[in-house]
């Protein structure tokens, strides 16, 4: 896939040099940041070579089982840093680990036996990335509503589970409005979608050199199978959740 | 029935004993006043009776059935709770009146509207517009709608003006003489006096005195300890 798009390794060298200008700017006016902007990029740069070379053997060697070990490690750490947004829920870094680990699943699952996306690590690893971090940040935001949810309105809860309510029926008004608050800006981001931002898929498909018309038909998958990760991903978060918000004598923890 | 006993009961919240091994009986049909300081562990104890809390150890007993072997939902169906602060679950008085009571009709919602001492026409009223009096009362009509035997009552009274702390211990009065059992956790002497049968002691979480009200010293002291 050698496109004349795609910058050579000299080319990349270059583009340091739009950090140099960066930091000279930064220096010249004091503001302080000089050093966080070489840090920043030395990260960045080491980082995603260090990406690059594991993705470039796992696609040569280590085949489709490799890709979905790959991204078992990405949910397992993706679980670990929703469940830190939902700390004060008991069980909170499981319930965030299953919640992402339903939605890539089964999201990716269906574009693959439907043979919507091809089943080589080349396309799992990069596509269950991105359903793996949509599902991340609505299971995050479930889970921190959830807690901050039951902490404020601690009060309300306990007053229907005294009147002989379930756990899930005492929680079920608040369930309702931490769902809606947690899918919003994933709702708002597709409803914009292609006015206000091109996004990175499409974006670095145009890049690469492929057809708009090729880049969209990809881009529109990918849309709905973040809406429908994010959306699951809330859904099993508000259900596990809710289920440790409550001992089993429906008593609120 | 409706007798509560309670077995070498403990409650343990984060390394403090807040109950210490209280053994008493509570008897059905009376009105049981719970008293003591602040911080004696009253309100505690209150939330054990409707399993909102369970002990550290001991056991609580329902007639004979220790609560944990009852059907927890069924339980508080039995028992119901008034808090000290009117808490409202709902967007209007009819809505919180069917809020544990889903099949209740309007019928039903005034009639019990009628023994708070509320007007019929309150029924469609917003909670949010409602008096602290009003308010606590349409808390014990949602509590009555639901049918308990028992009524567990935290400082029900506490919260509200003088005039309002009157009408609604008025109504509890009522509900009382018709024989309902009753816990009050009160701080107050007098309303002791007025309303309950039997009174518990508590100090540092400890049971220190209990028996008849006309004869428990701490009530005749006024509730000084």
């Amino acid at each position: 896939m050698s496109s004349p798009a795609v910058p050579e390794w000299t080319g990349v060298a270059l583009s340091v040099s739009l950090v140099a200008v960066a930091v000279v700017i930064a220096w010249r006016q004091h503001l302080g940041l000089a050093r966080e902007i070489v840090i920043a990029a030395v990260r960045a740069g080491v980082q995603l070579l260090a990406v690059g070379a594991v993705l470039l053997f796992l696609f040569q060697h280590a085949g489709l089982p490799g890709g979905f070990a790959w991204l078992a490690v990405m949910v397992l750490i993706a679980g670990q840093v929703a469940g830190r947004r939902g700390a004060g829920l008991h069980h909170s870094r499981y319930v965030a680990t299953a919640s992402v680990a339903v939605a890539a699943a089964v999201t990716l699952g269906v574009l693959i036996v439907f043979g919507v996306v091809e089943s080589a690590p080349r396309v799992v690893v990069p596509v269950g990335g991105m359903v793996v971090s949509g599902s991340m940040q609505a299971t995050g935001v479930t889970l921190a509503r959830m807690v901050a949810e039951a902490q404020g309105q601690r009060a309300v809860i306990e007053a229907r589970l005294a009147l002989g309510l379930s756990g899930a029926a005492a929680f079920a008004p608040h369930r309702r409005e931490l769902l809606r608050t947690a899918l919003i800006p994933t709702l708002d981001s597709t409803k914009v979608v292609g006015l206000i931002s091109l996004p990175g898929a499409m974006t670095g498909l145009i890049l690469a050199g492929v057809s708009p018309e090729v880049a969209i038909r990809y881009q529109i998958v990918v849309m709905y199978m973040l809406v429908a990760a994010a959306v699951m991903a809330a859904l099993a978060a508000a259900e596990l959740g809710q289920r440790m918000l409550f001992t089993p004598a429906q008593q609120l923890r | 029935m409706s007798r509560f006993d309670l077995r070498e009961v403990t409650v343990r919240r984060d390394g403090h004993l807040i109950i210490d091994r209280i053994t008493a009986t509570i008897a059905p049909g009376r009105c049981t006043a719970l008293v003591g300081p602040s911080g004696a562990g009253k309100s505690t104890l209150l939330r054990l009776f409707n399993r909102l809390d369970d002990p550290t150890s001991g056991t609580v007993l329902l007639d004979g059935a220790e609560l944990g072997s009852l059907d927890v939902l069924a339980l508080r169906r039995r028992v119901g709770l008034v808090g000290q602060r009117p808490v409202m679950v709902a967007a209007t008085v009819w809505e919180e009146l069917r809020a544990g009571a889903p099949d209740l009709a309007r019928e039903q919602a005034i009639g019990l509207l009628g023994r708070v001492g509320l007007a019929p026409e309150m029924v469609d009223r917003p909670s949010a517009g409602l008096s602290g009096g009003e308010a606590q009362r349409v808390c014990l009509a949602r509590t009555l709608a639901v049918g308990p035997e028992v009524l567990l009552l935290d400082e029900p009274t506490s919260a509200l003006d003088p005039e309002a702390a009157r009408a609604v211990e008025q109504t509890l009065g009522t509900l009382l003489g018709d024989g309902m059992t009753a816990i009050l956790v009160s701080h107050s002497a007098d309303q002791v006096r007025r309303m309950a049968d039997d009174v518990l002691v508590l100090q540092g979480g400890q049971l220190v005195e209990s028996g008849a009200v006309a004869a428990v010293e701490y009530v005749n002291r006024g509730g000084q300890a």
